[in-house]
């Protein structure tokens, strides 16, 4: 077994009926057991990089692993594995839907078809919503949480899959700074009981979690720092590309 | 009040009771899926269908399913990737058939089949025949059938398309079979309901459904009760009052949702929550 679990080399994700591409050239090797963190501005490709790398975006050039497997021959096989924390999005308040089933929702693939959720199922359930600090709102119907309790149980749904490889896509965005201060001591605590990989996206500098030890940097598409934490967060460069975002803005 | 014979009485009675089944079965994940216009052209393409069935002297019933699953298939990968906006699919595909139809009815030759067409357009419980009530009642056992071997996928697309994707369920193939069904329940309640008027008889009783409930495993249970129940009292309407099946039908389930609106809890919470935050 390879010691990487992506491995992703020359990849360009163009989308269809684009010629530029969304991410371009892209490197990338993660460890087993890494927390690494991708930040850039807006529009950098970063929700690109992450679905390419589960499978929902198709790359259009280079090659893709995940777990030693190519990604656009065994996607399906590969996503049972990967847990997806998709960007906080809004929730319709009537939406027909309680935590506890939205959280089992997480394990349907992993169940596979034809299978029915047995009882060790609904315990993982349980205990994810244990975890994350949701276990009374297994009744309760999901659009009536507020934004941090949402993205609680999309993490709790993630986990429930027991995936290998966690991918979480702006988990801080609407949340306020205590519950951001939650929500990081939550994925340290999970990457460290349950040794999962974890991959996380962000656009905001101020807020990497203190576990992750490495961060990759986007911009327009391109991968162009690479280093330990420390390192980026002192660079010139990372200074000069966020002030251009904040000065657009 | 009209009095039927006991064995037409019967098949009237089933024939609601199966397209309501069927229909606002159907309308659970027309609804939460945004598929209503892809629904409302399918409806009129099937009316379209049957009318160019008729035209041609082929079986009415066959030639809806194949116009509607044609729409479904030309619709559904447009829709799906969203290059095409709701307004517009309705706009073009909703008026073509419909003219389509009509030029079919203008061409269909004797007087009886013009009755015929006629019927397909408004509904009619005469012409719900036998074979109606077969494929009527295999539709609903297959229904059943797919809701409960394919619950946990079913809930997951229902929630969120892309998540469910990302954790390895083929939502490509549901959505289809989504479309497909939906073909076929439009088709097979035509006769009963009428092309004009079938998909609020798949809309109506969801939407009901869903001013009620925050489980989705409830709405799928009521919505096919509430769909059953407007049927069986827009039939007593319709033979108390002599008024067309299908625009009773319509009206019942029409009433039934603006009732639900305003006696909703969902709703009584949202509005006792504005009081408080005014």
């Amino acid at each position: 077994m390879t010691e990487n679990i992506i491995e992703l080399q020359n990849v360009d994700t163009i989308y269809e009926g684009e010629k530029i591409p969304a991410i371009h050239n892209i490197n990338l090797k993660v460890r087993y057991g890494e927390f690494i963190t991708i930040i850039g501005p807006n529009g950098a490709g970063k929700t690109t990089l992450l679905e390419t790398i589960n499978g929902l975006i198709p790359y259009t050039s280079g090659t893709g692993h995940v777990f030693g497997k190519e990604i656009k021959k065994h996607k399906m096989d590969i996503r049972k594995n990967i847990g997806y924390v998709i960007q906080n999005f809004d929730i319709d308040p009537l939406a027909p839907f309680l935590c506890k089933d939205i959280v089992m929702t997480g394990r349907a693939g992993k169940i596979g078809l034809f299978r029915f959720a047995t009882k060790r199922d609904w315990e993982l359930v349980r205990h994810n919503m244990d975890i994350v600090g949701m276990k009374g709102f297994a009744e309760r119907p999901i659009g009536k949480l507020s934004g941090g309790e949402f993205q609680k149980i999309l993490l709790a749904r993630a986990l429930s899959q027991e995936p290998k490889l966690l991918l979480l896509d702006e988990p801080f965005s609407n949340l306020d700074l205590s519950a951001r201060r939650k929500m990081e001591k939550l994925l340290t605590k999970i990457h460290d009981e349950k040794n999962i990989t974890i991959v996380m996206v962000s656009h905001d500098l101020n807020f990497i979690p203190q576990r992750c030890s490495r961060v990759v940097v986007l911009d327009k598409g391109r991968i162009i720092m690479d280093d330990r934490r420390e390192n980026i967060l002192t660079s010139d460069m990372i200074t000069t590309i966020f002030h251009k975002e904040e000065s657009r803005v | 009040m009209i009095e039927l014979p006991l064995a037409i009485l019967i098949t009237s009675v089933l024939g609601s009771i199966l397209a309501g089944f069927v229909c606002s079965t159907m309308g659970v994940f027309v609804v939460r899926m945004n598929l209503s216009s892809i629904g409302y052209c399918m409806s009129h393409a099937a009316f379209a269908g049957a009318a160019f069935g008729l035209m041609i002297s082929f079986d009415p019933l066959l030639s809806a399913i194949l116009f509607s699953f044609g729409t479904a298939l030309i619709l559904g990968p447009l829709a799906e990737k969203a290059r095409l906006e709701s307004n517009v699919v309705i706009g073009f595909l909703f008026s073509i058939m419909i003219a389509l139809a009509f030029i079919f009815l203008n061409f269909i030759p004797g007087q009886a089949a013009s009755g015929t067409a006629l019927r397909i357009l408004w509904g009619n419980i005469f012409s719900v025949g036998y074979n109606d009530l077969i494929l009527l009642g295999i539709l609903s056992a297959t229904l059943i059938m797919f809701i409960t071997v394919f619950y946990k996928e079913i809930l997951s697309i229902m929630f969120h398309r892309k998540l469910a994707d990302a954790t390895g369920i083929n939502t490509k193939a549901f959505y289809f079979a989504v479309l497909f069904f939906t073909g076929f329940a439009v088709s097979l309640s035509l006769r009963l309901v009428g092309g004009l008027l079938v998909f609020a008889l798949i809309v109506n009783p969801t939407s009901t459904a869903y001013q009620f409930f925050y489980d989705f495993k409830k709405i799928i249970i009521s919505s096919p009760l509430i769909g059953i129940g407007s049927c069986l009292i827009g039939f007593w309407l319709s033979m108390a009052a002599n008024f067309p099946i299908g625009a009773s039908i319509v009206v019942v389930s029409a009433i039934v949702f603006a009732i639900s609106v305003a006696v909703s809890p969902k709703r009584k919470k949202k509005r006792k929550k504005d009081v408080k935050i005014n």
